[in-house]
């Protein structure tokens, strides 16, 4: 246990002290949720004065709500990094170096999200900066915030799950990059997170209604614009949960069997 | 004992896929102490093997034991054991040197204390301690290469695994990592390396086993190889272009038992490339060749001899050249010739 703790650490301070090295990257991923944040929300205000919209939100401005979304739509780039990352390591060799080494295969991965976690909580934290700058008000307040960054790196490692399966499957930089750019919009557009979702039609609700990121999105949206609903907070865990124990379960077996 | 033997591979098998065979049954053991080499072409199973051997890749089938410890079933046991330097150099480029090494430390669970030691240690051993706070991005490929075999070697593993470890080197660095392996087996760690450069499996090699499609197609130390498979050369030249003296040599020395063959005189100018003989046991021949001549009145003007190179014992035993290496002749009899 102690050594699995060890190793956990030894790799999440490598991921950590590449990306210090290179912080160009944490901003990388901050372009696409930061066009969206300034333009879509300027471009589609007026959905604020919908009364349906307001009665359904408890809010009058489309930004505050279109926060939870931006904060989704960051924590979905970053984990698409975690395979990545996984990726290069194929690549270079060192991912040979680390499975002669006698660690545990769970240790590399778990290493790689934490330290993904912890990035996307930096960048959450400098949406929400540049959203508090924007007029965004969070009504949940400190405590709020703080909640709102423990379910973001939490999501943020169940979601790169996904692309640590993917990158262990394909070894392949494109398809990872590519399989995650293209599942980040529909599942945006098919969630509570753009609309709520009784503007929705009734087909795109079904379809959210099994979207994770409705559930996340419900939780942010709540913690920013109404305070704590912890109904609202324990739906996002559930659904964290869900879509966790399948993308890193998966992941887990398929890099076992891959090597031994 | 058993123990002199720290690698023992039976019959290994390795099939991708349906039928892409890579490596078709081989055996070979290695000695404790020795530098063990995997000579043979790309796609032969060189790093098939040295991939199943350092647990990376799962065999089909076959028994391999590393120290006594099944591949299989002491997996754990068996990484605690080995260092391995992939053909690819598995290190982090965003790092520097010492974090590096660091780094492959806390894999191997060093406590912190001795890991710095270690480090230093092994940093000044690569001549890399004046470098040991640069990233490697600013490295040259013999400096990352040095540090790849250093991080190999922070846990001081019994066997070091070296795949083609000098392939992509520029030539000082080449030799460079040839004494930095001399010196480690010096100090008495094993190692198994791959390669596919005749030179260096003939200059490290304790043993070798050539390899081609899967298969050894011969093994031994270098100079049984070459003694057994290769001949050598006895090669005579004749004084002015001397064609019926040549001519008299040829027809006296094909007579001579267990010489092989005999070269022809003609062969554009006699004084070019002189008259020669291939035979086994060049040494011993040559006094009878020289005997022979005597008798007879012959003079020559010189006599070379030159044994064979790896090349030709792998061309002998697949039909292939790997990479020409040119035979060094020695000078037996008479003096440095003029070139004409």
């Amino acid at each position: 246990m102690i050594d699995a703790l060890s190793e956990i650490a030894a790799i999440f301070n490598r991921w950590n002290r590449k990306l210090v090295r290179q912080p160009i990257l944490i901003f990388f991923n901050l372009i696409q949720p930061l066009v969206w944040f300034l333009l879509f929300t300027q471009a589609f205000s007026a959905i604020g004065n919908i009364p349906t919209f307001q009665l359904l939100t408890g809010t009058t401005s489309y930004i505050t709500f279109f926060t939870a979304a931006v904060i989704i739509q960051t924590i979905a780039s970053s984990a698409l990094n975690a395979g990545i990352g996984l990726v290069n390591d194929f690549d270079s060799g060192f991912m040979d170096k680390m499975r002669v080494a006698p660690i545990s295969k769970s240790s590399i991965l778990f290493g790689r999200l934490f330290s993904s976690a912890l990035t996307t909580v930096v960048q959450v934290a400098i949406i929400l900066v540049i959203g508090l700058a924007l007029g965004v008000n969070i009504a949940s307040g400190v405590p709020g915030v703080i909640v709102i960054f423990i379910l973001a790196g939490l999501f943020g490692i169940a979601w790169s799950g996904i692309s640590l399966f993917v990158a262990l499957n394909t070894k392949n930089a494109e398809t990872t990059l590519s399989v995650g750019l293209l599942t980040t919009f529909p599942l945006l557009f098919l969630s509570a997170s753009v609309m709520p979702l009784g503007l929705l039609p009734s087909w795109v609700q079904q379809v959210a209604k099994v979207n994770p990121f409705t559930y996340i999105a419900e939780a942010f949206q709540s913690l920013i614009i109404k305070g704590f609903v912890w109904s609202n907070i324990e739906n996002a865990l559930i659904a964290i949960l869900i879509v966790g124990a399948l993308s890193l379960g998966a992941s887990i077996l398929l890099f076992r069997r891959k090597i031994s | 004992m058993m123990e002199e033997n720290i690698v023992q591979v039976e019959d290994l098998h390795k099939t991708y896929g349906k039928d892409v065979i890579a490596v078709d049954g081989i055996s070979f053991t290695v000695k404790k102490g020795e530098i063990f080499g995997f000579l043979g072409p790309n796609g032969a199973g060189k790093s098939t093997t040295i991939k199943i051997l350092t647990t990376l890749l799962e065999k089909s089938s076959g028994k391999v034991t590393i120290d006594g410890l099944d591949i299989d079933h002491d997996q754990a046991k068996v990484r605690r054991i080995i260092g391995y330097s992939s053909q690819d150099v598995g290190v982090d480029d965003d790092l520097t040197a010492r974090e590096n090494l660091l780094l492959q430390c806390s894999f191997h669970h060093i406590p912190k204390e001795k890991a710095k030691a270690k480090v230093e240690e092994l940093l000044q051993t690569v001549k890399l301690a004046e470098a040991a706070n640069r990233r490697l991005k600013t490295f040259s490929g013999g400096m990352r290469k040095r540090l790849d075999l250093a991080s190999a070697l922070v846990s001081e593993p019994k066997i070091l695994f070296l795949d083609e470890p000098t392939t992509g080197l520029d030539p000082q660095s080449r030799k460079d990592v040839w004494e930095y392996i001399m010196k480690l087996n010096r100090q008495g760690m094993t190692i198994f390396l791959t390669t596919q450069y005749m030179e260096e499996a003939d200059l490290l090699a304790g043993r070798l086993c050539i390899v081609d499609q899967g298969k050894i197609v011969a093994e031994g130390p270098p100079n049984k190889l070459k003694s057994e498979v290769g001949l050598d050369k006895i090669t005579l030249h004749f004084k002015a272009d001397d064609l019926a003296a040549c001519d008299k040599a040829k027809e006296l020395t094909t007579k001579i038992p267990n010489i092989q063959e005999v070269g022809q005189c003609r062969d554009g100018l006699v004084s070019e490339n002189g008259l020669t003989i291939m035979t086994k046991n060049g040494s011993a021949m040559v006094t009878q060749v020289v005997r022979a001549l005597d008798s007879e009145g012959i003079n020559i003007e010189q006599l070379t001899l030159s044994a064979p190179t790896l090349d030709e014992v792998f061309l002998k035993l697949t039909g292939k050249t790997l990479n020409v290496v040119e035979r060094k002749e020695a000078v037996v009899y008479g003096g440095r010739r003029r070139r004409r």
